[in-house]
């Protein structure tokens, strides 16, 4: 499947070309400020290739000129003049790739510096409703391994393109120099060296995508069967998990039999060529040589260039494969930067230093993607320090309504003001400070718990133990051995999640919002931790606008105004006597938990 | 015994091994062959009126060599390099096997990421050595060896000690650089770690970084990190890039050592003019066999120490196993605990302490209480996935170690709090990849897990792909496919651990409805935080600790106003109504 998806793709040449021209202009823009570097380190190559090329020809004229032609020697024409020259040359060639190698080294590094850090600035601005399309691995892999995969593209392929190249043309032309003839001899068997090389490695290209897919198979299951096995042994189901796993194996293990057959040809056909075209040119250059038309130096000088020809090429087929993801990384990159003009501006917009917290929703409708309607015609009013709580069934438009406060998606009808301000209009930076959200699922950085807390910004430590204490989260963190300063991992590993969601108040109360938004959770928390929360939350609320997502009838009960939301829109709302009085949602909602408890 | 296996894949493949080192070896004896005789054609041309004969044999030798060598290389790749494919998979899957046998305590211990990059990176450095390295280093061997013979013996000693002279500091030299550039390439993979770390990071918590407007300090952060990681990856091309030019100056100078004293002897005809060629010949020869010591040395200390810690692995014995007399046979159902005392490995303080109960087959008990109390490490004790010492566990009367594992746990059906979905489809999901249920049973299982709607909304119902690459399930819907999973193997013991925690009181309380129907006369054993999913159970444990504070059914719990009825109060104000 995978190689008919190749074949199509390289069938298509018209698409290929719409695809690739982009890129190609990208990488040279990207490229222009290290356009001087580069450019030595291309005059450098020359040099280098300069010394190959030499070498056997000062081999050729000890053999021709002393050794067989016993010619006086003459100065440095002279067999020691030639050994120094060998040398020098030598020397020469090794000074300049070093310095070829470290040019092209600062300039590739700096450059993939730059866009590493470029890609990640625009992750990191490009709004929510880009990312939440995208899935993270795709954006993970923007970042390290199609930027790592431009940086190959400068460090190893450009410049040894140009080497390779320059070499080719500069052995060919070398023995053209020396004899006609005899390159057009060598020439019968550099197409086929051309050939055998370009479609063996192109089937190994082919073979090794496979080889990939299933390896990548095969850790994934390892990596599922690790995670799962506990379920697998209860269940007792190692047998069938084994039979999987030794299917997997199998057809990976018929790839990689392909791959050694084939790299069993291809790496010896390398000697083979070499040793045949020595041959070759012995048989033909014997005749000639008796003739007297050729030297025996000049015949040996060719077959050191036959050896010469055959890296080159077999690294071409190389480059070609490299040079092609790179084009892919480049293109995917690319389409990010397209992404630019849609950015977020953190510092644009009204500066307001502090918020009061009166909110208002007037006519909100807003879809995730122009079309799905998931709030319609919301309107409602929080006065400042009210508490709302938001109920309703899943997919009713609870959560994304605490979405829009914050600004990190944009409504499609209707405004959002924040103290009778669009919130649109509102500097993002001022309006995030001013608005604490919590999430259900909360996120810790890796560092210790002070960082979590204070996210890098300039809070004291008393202030930080100050909301520690009042987000209940402080007795917990006493009995941990470094305390506040006790690592954590992003996934939290020791801390149980509600130890969690208490940093995370700590988090939002450090940096004392206007506006606090928590999206209560319920689930796995045994009833000591869930009191502690709700004491929290109680201390969070305290002179502040809050909006819950409400779970529990106690928070529900003690909002000042609860909204209770179907189907995308406000189906009531009002304090709790007004609704119970009402005999709606709310009202249902509290007889069946009475009703339920009152079986138990 | 296990940690022996390495010897036994060598042993089986003991011919093909052999017949690979002989081609080997004569692929690369007849390939130092060839210079002697290029040489040799030299000296034949190089007088006036040669007799072109004799050049021609020359050339059909060479024709010769050139197949040989071919053939026989073809040969010993498919031999050695494909044993080291074939090694590769063979560790692999004796590693899954393996893993397939050891006990929750170990992977209690071991981080999976660890267990994968064991499976992955050192299973590749094996191959690595045991294929290619052994391969390029007996193939140098022997060419270098044989090369080196010819230059002494066909050409000249005193010539061949001359130009071989330099050899040595290449190769101190190279094998310094080399240490150097191993040191410097860790720092650059560190760093490469520490920026895919934060860039992981800082794309799964884009959500808080936007929250509290951290854009900026992020990205300067970040920037830190990648400067830091371009500048050593340039430490490391400064001393990486200067290996090649030196090596190759290296034996630039044994050629111009060559050069200068070999043509001299010719000029003095100590040797010939072919034999200048041919040492030449022998002297590029042995070029990339040297080149590659460096390559060969570090393969095989990355091979050594990977093998190191797979035998470390392969060497942890089983915990839990079948004894030589295990029970062939189902235990119906009937539990008994007698002063079970069970400590975690390493704990001072036991998870459970003497805890006594009867559980008599087609009954059901509750198991509540808070987190850590040991409720969860009960149902793994059960289903003995822990040791317990004899005569503590009993089921119908016997001890649980004496029966074989695959008849015990084919006894149970277990649903965990966090219900793991394996990427595959619903069905195997929920006949848990065994082909013996048929669809109907897949259906009706389904049904009474109330998952049966959820799963005919899917795109391709019952064969939807779950998981990454599928449709993400809700928790509540992965409950009750769990739920499903159980049900399916109608089994004489069901153990739901906080298995209802994602589920709406409303759904909770209809599948319990539908579990006391399909259960009726097995024995099932509850474990919640919630007090409606256990209060009509025959008898209620109250866990704390590691002991039974109380025992009795709902009411007289109610009633005795003790721990139960502290958390029946405290849930009853919440009301916890999942809207």
């Amino acid at each position: 499947m995978i190689s008919t998806r190749l074949n199509r793709k390289t069938a298509n040449p018209r698409l290929e070309k719409k695809t690739t021209s982009g890129p190609v202009k990208e990488l040279l823009r990207l490229s222009a400020p290290y356009a001087a570097p580069l450019t030595i380190a291309c005059l450098c190559v020359v040099i280098v290739n300069a010394a190959y090329l030499v070498q056997p020809l000062i081999l050729q004229r000890v053999i021709d000129h002393f050794l067989i032609g016993h010619a006086a020697p003459r100065g440095l024409d002279s067999i020691g003049g030639m050994a120094l020259l060998y040398l020098t040359v030598s020397a020469a060639g090794g000074v300049f790739s070093y310095i070829q190698s470290l040019l092209v080294a600062r300039a590739g590094q700096g450059l993939i510096h730059n866009l590493r850090v470029k890609v990640l600035s625009i992750i990191q601005l490009l709004p929510l409703s880009y990312l939440d399309r995208t899935l993270p691995g795709r954006l993970i892999t923007r970042a390290t391994n199609d930027t790592s995969e431009i940086s190959d593209l400068y460090t190893d392929v450009v410049v040894m393109l140009i080497k390779d190249v320059l070499l080719l043309g500069g052995i060919v032309y070398v023995m053209l120099s020396l004899s006609l003839e005899l390159t057009l001899v060598s020439f019968i068997v550099i197409p086929v060296i051309i050939f055998l090389v370009v479609y063996i490695k192109n089937r190994i290209q082919r073979n090794f995508f496979h080889m990939k897919h299933f390896i990548g198979r095969i850790n994934g299951f390892i990596a599922e069967s690790i995670s799962g096995m506990r379920v697998i042994q209860i269940f007792r189901a190692e047998r069938e998990k084994e039979a999987q796993f030794l299917e997997l194996n199998g057809q990976y293990f018929a790839t990689t039999l392909t791959q050694v057959r084939l790299n069993s040809i291809l790496k010896p056909a390398s000697d083979l060529f070499q040793n045949l075209s020595i041959a070759i040119l012995v048989w033909y250059g014997a005749g000639k040589i008796f003739g007297g038309s050729l030297q025996i130096g000049v015949l040996y000088a060719f077959t050191t260039y036959i050896k010469q020809f055959f890296a080159p090429i077999s690294d071409l087929a190389d480059k070609y494969t490299s040079i092609q993801s790179a084009l892919v990384s480049t293109e995917r990159i690319c389409e990010l930067f397209r992404e630019q003009d849609r950015l977020e501006a953190p510092e644009e917009g009204l500066p307001v230093e502090r918020l009061d917290g009166a909110i208002e929703f007037k006519h909100v409708w807003f879809a995730y993607n122009d079309a799905d309607w998931v709030l319609k015609d919301v309107s409602f009013v929080i006065k400042k320090g009210q508490t709302a709580a938001f109920i309703g069934e899943t997919g009713a438009g609870k959560t994304t309504i605490i979405s829009l406060i914050n600004g990190f998606y944009r409504v499609q009808k209707g405004e959002i003001l924040i103290d009778g301000i669009n919130v649109n209009n509102i500097r993002l930076t001022d309006l995030r400070r001013n608005v604490s959200v919590v999430l259900q699922d909360v996120f810790l950085f890796s560092g210790n718990i002070r960082d979590n807390v204070t996210l890098g910004d300039d809070i004291a430590d008393e202030a930080v133990r100050d909301a520690l204490r009042a987000s209940c989260a402080e007795t917990f963190i006493q009995d941990l051995p470094a305390g506040m300063n006790e690592p954590v991992t992003e996934r939290g590993g020791s801390l149980s999640s509600g130890q969690r969601q208490l940093i995370s108040f700590a988090r939002a109360l450090a940096h004392d919002p206007a506006i606090f938004v928590l999206d209560e959770a319920t689930a796995n928390i045994d009833t000591h931790t869930e009191k502690l929360i709700q004491q929290a939350v109680d201390n969070l609320a305290r002179g502040r606008t809050t909006l819950i997502i409400a779970h529990r009838l106690s928070t529900i009960a003690g909002a000042d105004i609860i909204i209770a939301m179907k189907n995308g829109r406000i189906a009531e709302s009002g304090d709790s006597a007004e609704l119970l009085k009402r005999g709606g949602y709310y009202a249902k909602l509290l007889e069946e938990s009475r009703s339920h408890a009152a079986s138990c | 015994m296990k940690a022996f296996f390495l010897l036994r894949f060598f042993k089986s493949r003991k011919f093909s091994y052999a017949a690979g080192f002989a081609f080997m070896f004569a692929a690369s004896f007849i390939q130092t062959l060839f210079p002697k005789v290029l040489g040799s054609s030299v000296d034949l041309m190089k007088e006036r009126g040669f007799a072109l004969h004799p050049v021609l044999m020359n050339v059909l030798w060479m024709v010769l060599i050139a197949f040989a060598v071919f053939v026989f290389t073809f040969l010993w790749r498919n031999m050695i390099i494909a044993n080291g494919r074939n090694l590769e998979c063979y560790i692999r899957e004796e590693l899954f096997r393996h893993l397939l046998t050891l006990s929750p305590a170990f992977y209690g211990k071991r981080k999976t990421g660890d267990l994968i990059a064991h499976a992955i990176n050192d299973i590749s450095a094996v191959r690595m050595t045991f294929g290619p390295a052994t391969a390029m280093s007996f193939n140098g061997i022997v060419i270098c060896i044989s090369s080196i013979y010819f230059m002494f013996a066909a050409v000249d000693a005193r010539l061949a000690l001359l130009t071989l002279a330099p050899l040595p500091f290449i190769i101190a030299l190279m094998l310094y650089i080399g240490r150097k550039i191993q040191s410097r390439f860790r720092i650059v993979q560190d760093q490469f770690g520490l920026v895919s770390d934060k860039v992981q990071e800082n794309i799964s918590g884009i959500r808080v970084i936007k929250a509290y407007a951290q854009e900026r300090s992020e990205i300067e952060k970040f920037g830190a990190l990648s400067s830091g990681m371009a500048q050593s990856n340039v430490n490391l091309i400064k001393v990486s890039a200067a290996l090649p030019p030196l090596i190759e100056f290296g034996f630039a100078v044994c050629f111009v050592i060559n050069l200068f004293y070999g043509s001299r002897m010719v000029m003095r005809g100590d040797i010939s003019v072919g034999d200048f060629v041919a040492f030449n010949g022998y002297l590029s020869l042995i070029v990339s066999p040297i080149v590659s010591i460096g390559r060969v040395v570090t393969i095989f200390q990355r091979g050594m120490a990977s093998l190191g810690r797979l035998y470390d692995i392969m060497s942890v014995q089983p915990d839990v196993t079948d004894s030589p007399h295990a029970l062939r046979l189902r235990p119906e159902g009937e539990i008994e605990l007698r002063h079970l005392t069970f400590y975690h490995d390493g704990a001072r303080v036991p998870a459970l302490s003497d805890v006594s109960l009867r559980l008599s087959k087609g009954r059901t008990l509750g198991i509540i209480g808070p987190t850590g109390a040991g409720k969860s490490t009960l149902a793994a004790l059960l289903l003995r996935l822990y040791n317990t010492e004899p005569g503590q566990i009993l089921l119908d009367g016997r001890d649980i170690g004496d029966y074989s594992l695959t008849y015990l746990r084919e006894s149970y059906a277990f649903v965990p709090q966090d219900t793991f979905v394996f990427a595959s489809s619903v069905k195997d999901n929920i006949v848990f990849f065994k082909d013996t249920y048929g669809d109907e049973e897949v259906e009706a299982a389904s049904r009474l897990s109330l998952i049966a709607d959820s799963i005919s909304r899917f795109p391709d119902g019952y064969d939807t792909l779950l998981g990454d690459r599928g449709v993400n399930l809700s928790g509540g819907q992965k409950q009750r496919m769990a739920i499903a999973r159980a049900l399916i193997r109608n089994p004489a013991v069901l153990i739901l651990d906080d298995a209802l925690s994602a589920v709406d009181t409303v759904t909770e309380g209809r599948i319990l409805e539908s579990l006391r129907r399909a259960r009726k006369g097995k024995t099932n054993i509850i474990i919640s935080h919630r007090i409606s999913a256990l209060m009509e159970a025959d008898e209620i444990i109250v866990l704390d600790k590691g002991f039974i504070r109380e025992r009795g059914t709902h009411e007289k719990l109610l009633k005795k106003g003790g721990m139960y009825y502290d958390l029946y109060t405290a849930q009853q104000e919440d009301g916890q109504p999942q809207a």
